[in-house]
């Protein structure tokens, strides 16, 4: 989980790699470097973000070049562990995005060789393995060395030696190619890539590419020519500007109703899966990590409660792990990125086990969409704020939009019914408005609890995961100790640690268990910690359990996660702004993990 | 415009399915004028969603929040750390034109003020002459003196912020105020322009804006149009649309992206629908504004209406037109040709009927059956 760019062209690369590693910082932010190629290799990298490397930077002239920001996975972040990582010759640079996995034997073969190490990194490895391999031809020494490692990785490569020229390599972690006259791009993603073009090439698993100022070639391990098209990305670099906002993250919440919006263009009447949603499955599993986790959790509930199909919902890192029943369920992988390790890997998993596998993500291209069947995209547009806003409010739209299809491929749900959930659909955008309207008294609670040490989250029922999101968000951005739990679990063992300086976030909307969440306000009440309620705004009763109140449009309870967990990341958001953290780039987290 | 302006700014008021002050943004941009300074307060997150940095508009635009809705050259005073050259100063919530802005940019030496004539003086400032100069401008008067108006857009440097200030010792947070006292001691030109610049004062003028507007739309056609659709005239139909079989639409015409036409529903000019915006079969729309999330149920029948965003009608609505008075702040209008006026989330049951010129303030809910006339409140339950 690391940023790479790669280019060769007819300017400096020092600035336009510089620019471009600013847009791939959300990926990692421990470290960061650069490595040109001009008269010699030149390379500069430091620990810490890529504004404090570009403050010591001399000249360094040249037009290729490779850079890289760090999320250290093995070796602590610091200036050695930093990539580029340089050969014994100092004339072979690489930047690595991945994990390499044999990288400890390999390490031993080549220092008994007499290649010395200087990082406690995975990738140094394959650099000294390169240099081994070459020949007088970069791209030859590269795809032999490919042959030797087993893990992920998205490399870019350049040696003193080859200048105008940069190397490639993907497997499981993400590459693209961005295409302009008389210069070339590699990047771990578009947004790196917006300033200077929008044809962008997609790098495969297992492939290789070469890239010069005027040519862009793409071969497989074996070196045989691949073809390929390019495609035009629609986003532009505004998206990624924060437009008056005082963090992308507010801006992206803001940006709510129209990701909903979005989402819904031309799929309330026709969701484009046509068939593929009637037959060969009589169950559905969601599978997903992180936020996206608690999007799969809400639609389980979700598809039980619509389309009246049993659904289970696991984490991805531990599906993958496991042997699966005999039962064949329709298997539904969320990822925002499209490039989460794990859940690639569990769906790969599912098609193992014979199931078919449904693909929600976000990002376009990503490599969800080739490995599941069918992949259906979220429209939420770029998000560049670590934690997940609008873009888990996209993915709950799109689980209700599934659910529906399901609902009435499957003779569960009728056609008024689906008629009247559709109606409901229509108007989430404006009961996100309604939450997003009300900042300023969501602000005002942030303020009078955000000194917290701990913060409790209770729910039931379709939102108890809304709890969970609401718990991750707050410990996520804001550095406070949250925990959530389904409300009737409380009694067993977590009521222990409720006391008067505990607040409690109890979500209570207008379903099946209301009156259950009240007994187990109750419950908090008595322990003397104070209660901030999330109800129903017309509910007359609800306020006098609770200390204080956070109001959503009433509404039926199946689609009440999405402008309660709208409310919920207000509420972490202005708790963190006013702990002062660094709310779009929290510390040890990145934005799209492809690593396991 | 409060019933409309419960969620949004009143700059983000569609007209031919754009906000107010992006007209005010193209008329500017058009005439290479493309470092904005958008001075925002009320609900600004929602104007900084929608405009955000300024490059889809071809601008670059700087937020500046005004603190507190003190007045108009405290708003201007807010932004001064950002100029430091002439530069122009225009309402977002007036629709100006490309002619309009190149007038107020050719005024070159000291102050000026753009002024126009109107057949409503009293609800503006009237400005009194002094040869070509302004002596003063009066806010809303109680005697006409004069039928010309301040229309709220100034040509200005920053020798304007001093002034600001001294008035600003007085208690004065105006630019009225700020110009009129200037206007003593330096020449503040009065200047006109050929060009357009529209107020909106009531909710029916937007219905005219609308109309104005839609006469440059494109003829768009995306989504799903079914068999048997008739479409004439200039429309636009928006990404991801679904117009049922047997619907008729006579332009001109705006819908926005994701809206769904029922079966056999009729269309007709001068109409905007907003974005995912569902008009149920058998329903008939002319010459109205329907917002953004709006749904309409089968066999309504709107006519010269503004409908705001989130309002959710059952089967059946009733919002003819026909000769109407309104109550607007007390006052009496009347009205030639007018529906009803649905303010912002307001839920209507089946079958409601409203009489002409009906103002139905934002989350007011009417049971099924209701008949409304004159003005129903804000949140009222009409049973």
């Amino acid at each position: 989980m690391c940023g790479i760019i790669g280019y060769a062209g007819h300017r400096a690369a020092l600035p336009i790699l510089l620019e471009s590693l600013k847009k791939l910082e959300y990926r990692g932010y421990d470290s960061a470097g650069v490595a040109i190629v001009g008269s010699g290799l030149q390379v500069a990298k430091d620990k810490g973000f890529i504004a404090n490397l570009e403050a010591q930077l001399g000249p360094m002239e040249g037009m290729t070049g490779i850079a890289h920001t760090r999320w250290a996975t093995h070796g602590p972040p610091s200036k050695v562990n930093a990539h580029p990582h340089v050969d014994c010759t100092g004339k072979i640079a690489l930047a690595h995005n991945g994990i390499i996995e044999n990288f400890v034997r390999l390490r031993e073969k080549l220092q008994a060789q007499g290649h010395t190490f200087v990082s406690q990194t995975d990738t140094e490895a394959l650099v000294h393995l390169i240099e081994t391999h070459y020949q007088g031809n970069l791209e030859e020494a590269v795809r032999q060395a490919l042959q030797e490692i087993r893990g992920s990785y998205a490399v870019a490569v350049v040696c003193a030696d080859e200048p105008g020229r940069v190397i490639g390599a993907r497997n499981e972690s993400p590459l693209v190619v961005g295409l302009a006259p008389d210069e070339n791009f590699l990047a771990s993603d578009v947004p790196a890539l917006l300033r200077y073009t929008d044809r962008v090439l997609y790098v495969m698993d297992r492939e290789m590419v070469v890239i010069t100022p005027q040519e862009v070639v793409i071969t497989d391990l074996k070196g045989k020519v691949q073809s390929r098209e390019p495609q035009r990305i629609s986003w532009t670099l505004e998206d990624a500007e924060k437009g008056g906002f005082e963090h992308f993250m507010l801006k992206e919440i803001h940006e709510a109703p129209k990701a909903i919006h979005e989402t819904l263009l031309g799929r309330v009447a026709n969701l484009e899966v046509d068939g593929f949603l009637t037959e060969g499955f009589n169950s559905v599993k969601l599978v997903a990590c992180g936020t996206s986790y608690h999007a799969a959790l809400v639609g389980k509930y979700v598809f039980e409660e619509i389309a009246r199909i049993p659904a289970t919902a696991e984490l991805a890192s531990e599906y993958r792990y496991t042997h699966g029943a005999a039962d064949r369920p329709l298997v539904i992988l969320l990822s925002q990125s499209g490039e989460t390790a794990d859940t690639l890997g569990a769906a790969r998993e599912a098609k193992r086990r014979g199931c078919k596998t449904l693909g929600i993500a976000n990002v376009i291209g990503s490599s969800l969409a080739r490995e599941a069947d069918k992949t259906i995209y979220t429209r939420a547009g770029l998000e560049i704020g670590v934690a997940a806003t609008k873009t888990f409010v996209a993915q709950l739209v799109v689980l209700y939009l599934i659910a529906i299809k399901i609902g009435l491929e499957r003779g569960t749900l009728g056609y008024e019914e689906a008629d009247r959930l559709k109606d409901e659909l229509r108007a989430l955008p404006r009961s996100v408005l309604a939450v997003l309207n009300r900042e300023e008294e969501i602000q005002a609670l942030a303020e009078k609890y955000g000194s917290a040490r701990d913060v409790f989250y209770i729910g039931r029922h379709a939102n108890y995961p809304v709890a969970l999101e609401g718990a991750l968000k707050l410990k996520e951005i804001s550095y406070i100790h949250a925990e959530a739990y389904a409300a009737g679990e409380l009694k067993h063992g977590p009521l222990a640690l409720i006391t008067k300086d505990t607040p409690v976030i109890a979500i209570a909307v207008d379903d099946p268990t209301y009156e259950k969440m009240r007994s187990n306000i109750g419950e908090v009440n008595a322990r003397g910690a104070p209660v901030i309620g999330v109800g129903s705004e017309d509910d007359r009763e609800l306020p006098k359990f609770v200390d204080d109140l956070i109001a959503i449009p009433r509404m039926p309870w199946v689609f009440s996660p999405v402008p309660v967990s709208v409310a919920l990341m207000l509420f972490a958001y202005h708790v963190a702004r006013q702990r002062g953290c660094p709310i779009d780039k929290p510390r040890n987290l990145a934005k799209s993990v492809t690593v396991e | 415009m409060g019933p409309f302006t419960a969620s949004v700014p009143k700059v983000m008021i569609p007209v031919g399915n754009r906000p107010i002050l992006e007209y005010a943004v193209q008329a500017l941009v058009e005439c290479g004028v493309r470092d904005l300074i958008f001075v925002v307060g009320y609900r600004r997150e929602r104007i900084q969603a929608h405009f955000q940095d300024g490059k889809a508009f071809d601008a670059r635009i700087t937020y500046v929040t005004q603190s507190k809705q003190l007045g108009t050259a405290h708003a201007l005073g807010e932004a001064r750390s950002h100029l430091t050259g002439p530069f122009v100063v225009l309402n977002g919530s007036n629709m100006v034109d490309r002619r309009f802005v190149a007038d107020l940019l050719e005024h070159e030496d000291g102050p000026a003020v753009m002024i126009t004539e109107s057949d409503k003086p009293r609800s503006y400032g009237v400005v009194t002459l002094d040869g070509r100069n302004v002596g003063a401008i009066l806010e809303k008067p109680t005697e006409v003196v004069s039928n010309l108006i301040n229309t709220g857009a100034y040509a200005l440097d920053p020798s304007i912020f001093p002034e600001i200030d001294a008035m600003a010792a007085e208690g004065k947070h105006d630019l009225p105020s700020v110009l009129t006292d200037l206007a003593q001691r330096k020449a503040v030109a009065a200047i006109r322009s050929e060009g357009t610049w529209v107020d909106a004062l009531y909710p029916w003028d937007l219905l005219r804006l609308n109309t104005a507007a839609l006469q440059s739309a494109h003829e768009v056609r995306a989504g799903t149009i079914e068999p048997n659709v008739v479409i004439k005239g200039r429309v636009t139909v928006g990404e991801g649309c679904v117009i049922r079989s047997g619907a008729y639409l006579q332009g001109p015409l705006s819908l926005g992206p994701g809206c769904e036409i029922g079966a056999n529903a009729v269309l007709l000019p001068s109409t905007s629908l907003g974005k995912n915006v569902r008009v149920g079969s058998l329903t008939t729309v002319a010459n109205s504004i329907l917002m953004d999330d709006v749904n309409l149920g089968p066999s309504s029948v709107v006519q010269d209406s503004v409908i705001g965003s989130g309002v959710v009608a059952r089967a059946g609505l009733l919002a003819a037109s026909g000769p109407g008075e309104v109550q607007i702040e007390g006052e009496w209008h009347a009205v030639r040709q007018i529906g009803a006026l649905i303010g912002e989330d307001v839920e209507l049951g089946n079958g409601v009927s409203l009489a002409c010129g009906t103002m139905v303030n934002e989350r007011a809910r009417a049971a099924s059956g209701a008949r409304l006339r004159g003005t129903v409140p804000a949140g009222a339950v009409v049973l």
